[in-house]
Order: C-alpha cells, then sequence, then structure tokens
C-alpha cells in the first residue's frame, strides 16, 4: 500500500471514523431498532401468549372451520385472523405457535452456547491436547450429516417430547460458539494485561475470569442472535415435517403443513405461519446487526487501513538480513549524489514528456474534504528521472496515483491539468486512459508481493499484462515475459513464471514488477517507493537495474522516496513535497548541495553519513505534518520552521527562483527579502 | 500426499460407518416393533412372530448389526419391510433425483450470489447495493417449504405456468430448484459483496489496474476469482443445510429423491429403506464435502502449492 490512504486517514482518524459512522451506521441503526422493536414485541406476544390469545389454541368448533380472515367480506373480527379445518382460531394459534417456537430455539440456544462456552474456554486457555482433541472433534461434527441423523432420530421416537427436539437441535450448535470463544481467548491470552498477570502469578481460574471473559462476551451475544433466527427455522421445518413438536403443540411449521391441505380454498392458512416464522427471523437477525455494531469494536473500525510500520519482506536469500534503518540510508551517501546528477543532462524543459500543472487532489470525507495535493506543478522531460521525495502524508503517492488515474475513491482530481505527450489525463475517457496504463504509462507499487495477485502465476499475471498491450499468441507472450525477466537479473525466469507470489521473496516480487512494467516499453514509469519494504542490499541491486533499463530504454521515470539519499543517487531533478506542495524543485545536484527550503535542509541533515564520526547527532525535525483537512493560511511548514516569520503563518510563498531552474517555496527567497542574504 | 489422501478417505469411510451404525441402534430400540407396524392391529401373535423370522428381527441386536454390515460390504441392503422390494434398487433410482435437484440450486445459488454480490459491491452503499442487502436479509428469514408453498401457488395454480408437484420434465425442476437456491444464496450473496468490495481494495487490484487490464476483465477475472473461493468454503459449510433443504423441498414437490424416500420410509417404519437413505445421503454428504475440498486446493494455490 502505498501512502495514499493511510495519508488520508493519518490526517485525523477519529473524526474521519465518526464521518463514517453516522453515514452508514444510521441506516443499520434504524434497522437495528425496527428489528429489535419487532423481536420485543414478538417476544412479549409469546411470554404472554396464555392471556394476549383471544382464544384457547386447542379449542375446536367445527360448526366454523376454515372462516375467512377480517379483510376477507365474509370475515369477522371475532375470528380475526380465521379458523382452520378443525375451526381453531388461527390468531391464537400463531400466537402460541411464536411461543413454543422461541421457547424451543432459545432453550436450544442456551444448551449449543453453554456447551461451546465451556469447550471454547478450556480449549483456549489450556491448549495442548486438549485444544487439538476438542477442534478435532468439532471438524467430525461438521463433516457429518447431523441434520439426517436428526430427522431419522426424531422420525422414530415414540412418544416425542419438547425436550428431544430441544437436544437435537440444540447440542449441534457447540462447535460454532467453541470456535470463535477459542480464538477469542487465544487472541486474549496473549495481550500484555494477561501475561503480566500470569507473571506475577494471578491464579489461571482468576485470569479467566478476571480478562478473558468479558472479552469473550462480547462475541457471543451476536453468534446466539443469529443461532436463533437459525433454530427457529430449523424447528419450524422439522415441525412441518412431522418431526417436531407433538401436535397437541401449536407450531408454525405444523399450521403451515395442516394449512397446506386447504391450499385453494383457504391460502392464508399457509401464507399467516410463514409470514410470521419470516417475521421473527428478520427481526432477530437485524437484531444480532445491531448488537454486532454495539459490542464487536472491529466492525466499528472504518476500512482504511492504516500502514504504521513498514517491515522488510522476507529478505533475498543472498543477503544478510539484519539491516537497520541507518545502514540503509548509509548505503547511499549523499556525496555521490554529485557524480549522479552530473552524468545525465537534464533534459531540455520544451521536449516535455509530462506537465503536471498546479494539480489539486481532494478526498471528500463525511463532513470534511481532505486535500492531500494543493497546486502541484513540474515538468518530466523525455528520458529523465525526477524524484519526489517527502515524507508520508506529504502527497507524494497521491500525485504520482493521480497520473495513472488510479486515485481510491472517494478522492479525485480537483483542478489543474495533467498533460502527458500533450493530452490532458483528467479530462480522456476511462476507455482512452485504460488503454495508455501498462502500455505508455506504467507504475511499480511499493508492496509488490502484494501488488501481485496471488491466486495466479506470475506467469499467467505477466502474459495477461503483456497480451494486453497487442495481439499476441501465448507462445509470443511467453517468451517476451521470458526476456523481461531475464533483463531484471532473474536466472532462471522458467522457474519464476511457474511460480506463485507467495513463494518469492519482496525482492524478486518487485523485478518481476518491473520486468512486467518495462515489458511493454513504456514511455514513462512511476516507481512509487519501490525499495522501501526491501533490505538494504537488495535495495541497491534493484534500483541499479532499474536505473540501466530507464536508460536503455529512454523511458522517463518518476522516482517516488522518503529517502532523500536515493533520489541524490538515482534522480536527474527533484521536488521536495510537503502537505500536498512542493517546496523545493530544481536539478538534483544543487537541490542536494544548496538546499534553500528549510524543510529540504532539515530533510538532509536527517540523513546519517559515513563520513561523520560515531556519536554526532543527526537532526529530527519538531513537530508533525499538519491536519491536511484543516491546513492552516500561510506556509505549511512554518509551525516547524526554525526561520518563521511572521509573514510565514499569514502568507503562502510562491514558488521564488533562487537559481537557474531551481526554485523554493520560501518567504525567505522572497525577491524583497533575497537581498536580506541566506539565512 | 498420499498418506494426507488415505487419512481423508479413513475418515470419510467411518463418518459414514458412525452415522449408518448410530441409525441402526436408533431404529431398533427406540422404534417400537416393525413386526406389529407391518401386520394390522389384532393379528395373532404366530403370525407376528412368523413375521420377526422373515425380517430377521428376532434375531439378537447385535447378531443382526453384524449380518447388516456383511451384506453392506457385499453391496446388499436387503429388501423393504412391505413391498420386500431390494432396498438398493429403490435408493439408486431416488439418488440421482436428489442430486440433480442439489446440484442444479448450487449453481443457481452460486450465480444468484456472483451477479448480487458483484451488483451490490459495484457502489457500496448505493440504492442497489441497499435492495441486495435487503433481498439477502430477506431470503436468510424465508424458510425453504414456505417458499416452495407460496411459488406453487403463484406460479402453479395461479399462473399455470410449472407444475406444481412430481419429477414430469426439466420445467416440473424450475420451482424445485428457485425454492432451493433461494435459500440458500444470502450467506453467499454476502460473501460475494464482501469478496469484491475487499479485493478492490487490495494492492494488487489497483496494479492489475495499472498493468492496463479493463474494468470488465479485473472483475470477471481477477476478482471473481477471489471471491469463489469463501463461496466455495461457504458451499462446503452450508452442504449439511442443503441436505435437510433437500429434504424438505422433495416433500413439499412430491420429489422422488432420496429425501423423500426417506421420510415415507420412516412413516412406514421401514428400517431396511431408513437405512438405505441415510447410507446413500450419508456418502453423498461426504463425497461432496471431499469435492468441495478438492476444488478450494485446486483453486487456491496458496493452499495447493503451501501443501505439497
Amino acid at each position: 500500500m502505498s501512502d495514499a490512504l493511510p495519508a488520508v486517514e493519518a490526517a485525523a482518524p477519529a473524526p474521519a471514523r465518526r464521518g463514517r459512522f453516522t453515514v452508514r451506521a444510521l441506516a443499520r441503526r434504524r434497522a437495528a431498532v425496527i428489528g429489535s422493536t419487532g423481536l420485543v414485541l414478538i417476544a412479549g406476544l409469546a411470554v404472554f401468549a396464555p392471556w394476549v390469545a383471544p382464544h384457547d389454541p386447542a379449542a375446536q368448533d367445527l360448526g366454523n372451520i376454515l372462516a375467512p380472515p377480517f379483510w376477507d367480506s365474509a370475515g369477522s373480527w371475532e375470528h380475526a385472523l380465521g379458523t382452520d379445518a378443525l375451526g381453531r382460531d388461527t390468531a391464537s394459534r400463531l400466537i402460541h405457535g411464536a411461543r413454543n417456537s422461541l421457547m424451543i430455539s432459545f432453550a436450544a440456544m442456551l444448551i449449543g452456547s453453554l456447551l461451546g462456552l465451556a469447550a471454547g474456554i478450556v480449549s483456549g486457555f489450556f491448549g495442548g491436547k486438549v485444544d487439538t482433541a476438542t477442534m478435532r472433534l468439532g471438524e467430525i461434527q461438521l463433516a457429518f450429516p447431523f441434520i439426517l441423523l436428526a430427522i431419522a432420530i426424531l422420525g422414530v421416537i415414540p412418544g416425542r417430547t419438547p425436550l428431544h427436539l430441544i437436544l437435537v437441535l440444540g447440542i449441534p450448535g457447540w462447535i460454532v460458539y467453541a470456535r470463535v470463544v477459542r480464538s477469542r481467548v487465544l487472541a486474549e491470552r496473549e495481550r500484555d494485561h494477561v501475561r503480566a498477570a500470569a507473571a506475577l502469578g494471578a491464579r489461571r481460574s482468576r485470569q479467566l475470569f478476571r480478562y478473558v471473559l468479558p472479552s469473550v462476551w462480547q462475541v457471543v451475544p451476536v453468534i446466539a442472535m443469529l443461532d436463533i433466527g437459525f433454530l427457529v427455522i430449523m424447528e419450524s421445518m422439522l415441525s412441518f415435517l412431522g418431526l417436531g413438536l407433538p401436535p397437541r403443540f401449536p407450531s408454525w411449521g405444523a399450521m403451515l403443513a395442516e394449512g397446506r391441505r386447504n391450499m385453494v380454498i383457504s391460502p392464508w392458512l399457509s401464507i399467516l405461519p410463514g409470514l410470521a416464522i419470516m417475521l421473527t427471523v428478520l427481526s432477530v437477525n437485524l437484531t444480532a446487526d445491531g448488537l454486532a455494531d454495539v459490542f464487536d469494536p472491529k466492525l466499528r473500525k472504518g476500512t482504511f487501513r492504516r500502514t504504521v510500520l513498514r517491515l522488510p519482506e522476507r529478505a533475498e536469500p543472498d543477503t544478510a538480513n539484519d539491516h537497520g534503518a541507518a545502514t540503509r540510508r548509509a548505503a547511499a551517501p549523499p556525496q555521490r549524489s554529485v557524480e549522479a546528477g552530473a552524468r545525465h543532462a537534464p533534459a531540455a524543459s520544451g521536449s516535455a514528456l509530462l506537465r503536471v500543472r498546479d494539480l489539486k487532489v481532494e478526498f471528500p470525507l463525511p463532513g470534511r474534504t481532505i486535500k492531500a495535493v494543493r497546486g502541484v506543478s513540474f515538468d518530466l522531460g523525455r528520458g529523465e528521472t525526477l524524484g519526489i521525495v517527502g515524507e508520508s502524508g506529504s502527497g507524494k503517492s497521491v500525485t504520482a496515483l493521480s497520473i495513472g488515474q488510479l486515485l481510491d475513491s472517494p478522492g479525485r482530481v480537483t483542478g489543474g491539468q495533467i498533460l502527458f505527450d500533450g493530452q490532458d489525463l483528467t479530462r480522456i475517457s476511462d476507455r482512452a486512459m485504460a488503454a495508455l496504463r501498462g502500455r505508455r504509462i506504467a507504475m511499480i507499487f511499493q508492496n509488490p508481493t502484494a501488488s501481485l495477485s496471488p491466486v495466479f502465476s506470475i506467469g499467467f499475471q505477466m502474459r495477461e499484462a503483456i497480451r494486453r498491450h497487442g495481439r499476441l499468441h501465448r507462445e509470443e507472450a511467453s517468451r517476451i515475459a521470458h526476456d523481461s525477466l531475464w533483463a531484471v537479473g532473474i536466472g532462471d525466469p522458467d522457474r519464476v513464471l511457474g511460480q506463485y507470489p507467495f513463494q518469492l521473496s519482496g525482492g524478486m516480487n518487485q523485478r518481476v514488477m518491473i520486468a512486467m512494467a518495462m515489458a511493454a516499453r513504456p514511455d514513462l514509469l512511476i516507481a512509487d517507493e519501490p525499495t522501501t519494504a526491501l533490505d538494504v542490499t537488495t535495495q541497491a541491486q534493484i534500483l541499479e537495474r532499474l536505473r540501466d533499463l530507464v536508460q536503455a530504454e529512454g523511458t522517463s521515470l518518476i522516482f517516488i522516496t522518503h529517502d532523500i539519499a536515493l533520489v541524490a543517487e538515482h534522480a536527474d531533478r527533484v521536488v521536495v513535497m510537503y502537505a500536498g506542495q512542493i517546496c523545493e524543485s530544481g536539478p538534483t545536484e544543487q537541490v542536494i548541495s544548496e538546499p534553500r527550503h528549510p524543510y529540504t535542509r532539515a530533510l538532509l541533515e536527517s540523513v546519517p553519513r559515513p563520513d561523520l564520526p560515531a556519536g554526532v547527532r543527526l537532526e529530527a525535525i519538531p513537530g508533525e505534518l499538519p491536519d491536511p483537512a484543516s491546513i492552516p493560511d500561510g506556509c505549511p511548514f512554518a509551525p516547524r520552521c526554525p526561520h518563521v516569520m511572521d509573514v510565514c503563518r499569514t502568507v503562502n510563498p510562491d514558488q521564488f527562483p533562487v537559481a537557474p531552474d531551481h526554485r523554493a517555496a520560501c518567504h525567505l527567497w522572497s525577491p524583497d527579502r533575497t537581498r536580506a542574504g541566506t539565512p | 500426499m498420499i498418506v494426507r489422501l488415505a487419512f481423508r478417505l479413513a475418515q470419510m469411510l467411518f463418518v459414514i460407518l458412525a452415522v449408518v451404525t448410530i441409525a441402526f441402534f436408533v431404529l431398533r430400540i427406540a422404534a417400537g416393533d416393525p413386526a406389529r407396524l407391518v401386520n394390522p392391529p389384532g393379528t395373532p401373535e404366530e403370525i407376528i412372530t412368523q413375521t420377526r423370522r422373515r425380517l430377521g428381527t428376532d434375531q439378537p441386536l447385535l447378531g443382526q448389526y453384524v449380518t447388516f454390515l456383511g451384506n453392506l460390504i457385499r453391496g446388499d441392503l436387503g429388501t423393504t419391510f412391505r413391498g420386500s422390494l431390494p432396498v438398493r434398487d429403490a435408493v439408486l433410482a431416488a439418488l440421482p433425483n436428489t442430486l440433480a435437484l442439489a446440484g442444479l440450486a448450487v449453481l443457481a445459488a452460486a450465480g444468484i450470489a456472483l451477479v448480487l454480490g458483484a451488483l451490490a459491491a459495484w457502489r457500496p452503499n448505493g440504492s442497489l447495493d441497499r435492495t441486495v442487502l435487503g433481498y439477502s436479509a430477506l431470503a436468510q428469514a424465508t424458510p425453504a417449504f414456505w417458499l416452495g408453498l407460496v411459488l406453487v401457488m403463484f406460479f402453479s395454480l395461479e399462473l399455470r405456468w410449472f407444475p406444481a408437484i412430481d419429477m414430469t420434465g426439466p420445467r416440473s425442476f424450475v420451482l424445485p430448484v428457485v425454492t432451493l437456491a433461494v435459500t440458500l444464496s444470502p450467506i453467499l450473496v454476502r460473501t460475494v459483496r464482501q469478496s469484491f468490495i475487499e479485493t478492490q481494495g487490495e494492492d494488487f487490484f489497483r496494479a492489475a489496474r495499472a498493468r492496463g487490464l479493463g474494468e470488465v476483465r479485473l472483475f470477471t477475472v481477477h476478482a471473481l476469482k477471489m471471491a469463489s473461493l469463501p463461496v466455495i468454503t461457504l458451499i462446503g459449510l452450508q452442504l449439511g443445510f442443503l441436505l435437510a433443504g433437500a429434504v424438505v423441498v422433495e416433500a413439499i414437490f412430491n420429489w422422488p429423491g432420496i429425501g423423500k424416500l426417506i421420510l415415507d420410509a420412516l412413516g412406514s417404519r421401514d428400517f431396511p429403506m431408513i437405512q438405505g437413505g441415510v447410507l446413500v445421503a450419508a456418502i453423498a454428504f461426504v463425497v461432496l464435502n471431499f469435492v468441495v475440498d478438492l476444488l478450494y486446493r485446486l483453486l487456491d494455490p496458496r493452499v495447493r502449492v503451501g501443501a505439497s
């Protein structure tokens, strides 16, 4: 994941989440309120059935059979919902049916949940053999056609009682509870406070009740609710088949089965019990949804994923794996930048392949709008490498994604132009854009393994991409895939083509991504933190390979990174971004050797250098990025700037030229002040 | 691999044997004397004793069980108590009808789920999404037997489009299959929706888009394969539910399948027939479970490659 969305979220997670909560959960909550109201009504009818029901549900009146309900012209309010084939009052039987159905389901749920709760807690807490045995038993049960046995048993048992039904319905449910409870216990056991309690010698049983049960208690009611809904249907089904409650107990399923015989003259006798079941189960399920919202905090977390830590992926087989951030940076010492920058002359601006003009990108969220990119302009010449550097949340990845028109919803370009070879990418059709992607504009991303689908082989995905760019035979595409893997330094392309991304290291996957991107010989390659997730040796190898390929093909490269040392080594020109704006831009050599913006300077000072004696403290930049939803007037860096002046807090500086082709957005370089000299 | 397979086969055999054994003893212990049930009330004791001898129920229980297992191994499921028909023939005649019904229903349910789930995921929280979620909530609350009856009332009795009962031709499949498919679909719909929404947020989906793949290909190849995995898992988990649903649907539509066969045999206490039906249903259940696992391994390289 590039830093686009975390940038949005890092902005201010709490309000963003609250926004989601109101819009989305309002509908949910309304449903939950309706559901629980319905449930309370139905449960009330069930509990007070003997007093609420207008008639004795068993009282027959053979003189008044199959009486129609009140809405029929022949109906009467005496039997509001009519009578059945024995003249019994339908409404009363429905109410008593609710009582029986809910009682059976509730009792069955209790049996299943208590068994499961006990099994899950024991299994999760003691682990080892107990756990294995319990879970095995569960697996066997899931592979067991329980319903078949239930039907056979209930079908032949003489003198069936409600207890039989409760046991048969309830017992198989234990495994669902046991699994969920077990996983909760396992998770909770690893928590710090439970571990600390264990270290302090707290007795196991005390830990269990004190710390683990409250967490477990959050999940069980939701499952229990859903279980009741399921059990109501199962109970009615068995009763419908004549295997459920004995005939003397009114039951919705049995009513339906009886009503079916008079389906033609009295269709309501079949329809009403079904509606009762539907309303009940619907109410129960909606209530369960509502409970899940209240109890399970996991569901309340937004869909925004946060990448707090970026850990290196599996190391390349040929490298040692102990590389700290400091060594990584030291591998690319800034002083080499001078020769690197001098190697290729910056392209003349007249032949620009890409011109970005005053680009603005916003993420409208409920109640607030995050301005991720606020007026960014730069040019990229053919065959030129542009480095974009900045912290997470500076807008550099969002800029890159908007060039590919790949912004995640709800992000959108709200202003400016992206001129690629003369056409404005912000205005062309989706189709035209899809035709450019991959073929003329290729991208590689930060997390190579996640950037490949786990369920298709490397070969499939490469061929798919290659064939997209020209009508090729499968063999032809395979050959191109093979050659491009070879070109990125993969020694045995055939083996890799048959493998899956999860079988390869992060470095190998990034090579695959580069090979795929370069196979179409794009005019522009955007590399968004291509090596951030990799260890330092792999990083160096891959960047070198990338540079060679790009140079050989004459591809223009946008290289996005938070690591200014890498930019110094690899880019012809550099753009430094901060809070959605460019604060400094110019030829790499010049920006690195003579940084003019205080932020660039701070970035360079935070890079460890091998020539400094050990013990010299690196300068960290104090303060944090501003909240991109409410960036104050004035220079966004002002709160952190060591040279801040009054004007900085009120006026956002323009891009002031500081040298030929070198600009800095800093009031220190305002024409009014330049004569005052460098700070 | 071979060890795993052998283990799996042993487990399948164990489950089948356990089901049959439990059914056998429950029938013998709980169900009362079939000799009295077969004969009309008031039949003289001698005839009842004769009937017992004919049915073999005069033997000790364990002896009956051993005989039953021995015959089972030879593929002999005995003869029915009533008509003296070979149980095996009756069961084998009924099985394809149930498999056709259940198979078509699963396919239809998966189809409904993929279409509705993808439509819902297209604009999460949009009106289409809410409609689909509403369908899913309603379908989950709808009992199969009621839906079947309502469909019959409307499409058979009212409109006379499809036959109300019996398996008489392709048209007679429509209502039973729809009934079963709709009751299977709600969880599948929600799973597919969730999977499509999650996949759209995945890095590889965006990377595939960046590679120039069109929306149609992205959805019909990449998102669909990701969504098919949980669907297959769920279908495996719902096999029991499917079995129960098939029994009910067969009862409603008078469908000549295993479910109806077992229900009828239960009514007449026809032990061999019940046992035969339970046995075949258990085998089908276990085998289908296995097939679902195989399918999953085939589709998900993480499982397939990880295990070998």
